[in-house]
């Protein structure tokens, strides 16, 4: 079997004694599409977080294309790595954040083209061009000089996951990326992410698009109460759900039926 | 005795009024550069994860911030002797007015950096900038136009604060305002150029502040390509030169 691209053990949080990730394990296989879906509060967002190290995980490790991040096990001791090496692996693990976290001071360029050349030292020219055309194949080409305040909302996601796409990571994370949109471009989107989705990006989406989960993902992870309670297939797990509490989430956000047409 | 405003006085000593004014533009310079220098280290010390680096940052802002300005030139003026070292009083005078006004410096950038939306800080990290190179290219050029009006404010109580050097003999503006008028016994006459003098500088520094600030919000709102120093400064393009 090949090293998985995000391997996730035993993966703990609590925030002044409340448990928000209890003991998560997660293997995210390279090339995969892994939705994360779960009633609000039960730890997505707080796992996004501790994968890319911005929430330190009080427990559990990560590895990221077979290479441990922010923790490792040396003989028998577990050592927590250096700031250093946490940022040196950080570039490898995208996330967009639900906010998006744009840089408003900075033309949708330049907040893609400044993480390669601060943090790759990469020369500036040849990253630009390499923006430019990222932005243009994201369809923003008119939209390069202009700053974050300047786009629409489906534009703006663009910028965003371009910044990320620049990094060159192994894996991107999704924070519910289609909950700040106007509903009318959540199926861009959706659109959207399928397509990078297709260039065989890993991905793991956090998302209350259930349609989403049905029709992209190869793999749903259902969480509840900072656990990951069933994970299968996409079609298995929608249609025929085993947890009683995954039931009863399908059931609050699929009112009419379980059966999902993506 | 008749009172009559005498001109005669500030045509005669005007050299002593020139070099007062030129020293404390030297030393309110010098302060401001070692007191702004000292207070970002403050503020981000303050911000560092830990209590133990809070806790320092926190207690030199509250220790300097409770003494007032006079009480610190002396206790650093008068003590210093005490372990050896004898330093000229406009250097005393320089480092303390700078450590006066670091406290409130840091604070101001404290504030500043606080108020930006911590996604911010979050999403340059996440993509692996170091803390350092996320200060300097996401939060600091976002927080900079934010705290010139205050820091404005900051620097120009500073710059009327030393005044009180004169208190340890160092010969600025008002130093030498007194110099004048004990030669001449009138105060009146002194004190009001001194007053005019002091209204220029102050002048000239909320003129620049204004400008700086005007600058920084242009850059902000139209693209900082616009600018050349700030372009420089935050796209670090020095090899795409125009």
């Amino acid at each position: 079997m090949s090293i998985p691209a995000l391997k996730v053990s035993g993966l703990t949080k609590r925030f002044r004694g409340v448990t928000a990730l209890d003991s998560v394990y997660l293997d995210v296989a390279r090339g995969e599409v892994v939705t994360l879906i779960g009633p609000s509060g039960c730890g997505k967002s707080t796992l996004l977080r501790c994968l890319t190290w911005l929430e330190e995980p009080d427990d559990g490790f990560i590895e990221v294309g077979g290479r441990p991040f922010g923790r490792t096990i040396v003989g028998q001791v577990v050592h927590r790595q250096t700031r250093r090496e946490i940022d040196a692996l950080r570039p490898k693990i995208g996330l967009v954040f639900q906010n998006l976290n744009l840089w408003p001071h900075l033309s949708a360029l330049e907040n893609v083209a400044r993480g390669p050349v601060v943090v790759l030292g990469r020369k500036r020219a040849a990253v630009e061009a390499q923006a430019r055309a990222l932005l243009a194949r994201l369809g923003l080409e008119r939209q390069m000089d202009k700053h974050p305040h300047e786009l629409s909302g489906g534009q703006r996601q663009r910028v965003a996951i371009a910044r990320t796409l620049a990094m060159e990571p192994e894996l991107i994370l999704f924070d519910e990326p289609t909950s700040a949109l106007d509903p009318e471009l959540v199926g861009e989107v959706l659109g959207l992410l399928r397509e990078i989705a297709a260039t065989g990006m890993t991905m793991l989406v956090v998302t209350h698009e259930i349609g989403f989960a049905g029709g992209v993902a190869d793999r749903i992870a259902f969480m509840d109460q900072g656990r990951i309670v069933e994970t299968g297939p996409a079609r298995a797990v929608l249609d025929n759900p085993t947890d009683p509490r995954l039931r009863a989430f399908l059931g609050r956000v699929l009112p009419s039926s379980l059966g999902v047409t993506a | 005795m008749r009172m009559a405003f005498d001109p005669t006085i500030l045509v005669q000593y005007w050299p002593l009024f020139l070099q007062g004014a030129w020293l404390t533009i030297q030393v309110s310079v010098q302060a401001f550069l070692l007191g702004y220098t000292l207070g970002i280290a403050v503020a981000l010390l303050g911000l560092m994860p830990g209590r133990l680096p809070r806790l320092a940052a926190t207690s030199y802002v509250e220790v300097l911030r409770a003494i007032p300005f006079i009480i610190i030139l002396f206790v650093i003026y008068y003590g210093l002797p005490f372990s050896g070292l004898r330093l000229p009083a406009p250097l005393v005078g320089t480092v303390a007015l700078g450590l006066f006004a670091s406290a409130y410096y840091a604070e101001i950038v404290r504030a500043g950096i606080l108020a930006l939306p911590r996604g911010q800080f979050e999403s340059a990290r996440a993509i692996g900038m170091s803390p350092l190179q996320a200060m300097r290219h996401i939060v600091g050029p976002q927080v900079a136009r934010a705290i010139v009006p205050p820091s404005t404010n900051m620097t120009l109580t500073m710059i009327k604060e030393s005044a009180v050097l004169s208190s340890i003999t160092v010969p600025e503006l008002t130093y030498q305002g007194l110099v004048v008028q004990g030669n001449t016994f009138a105060p009146f006459e002194v004190f009001a150029a001194v007053t005019l003098i002091y209204w220029g500088i102050t002048i000239a520094v909320a003129g620049a502040a204004r400008r700086l600030e005007r600058r920084l919000g242009v850059a902000q709102a139209r693209g900082v390509s616009r600018n050349r120093l700030a372009a420089s400064y935050l796209l670090l393009e020095r090899e795409r030169a125009r």
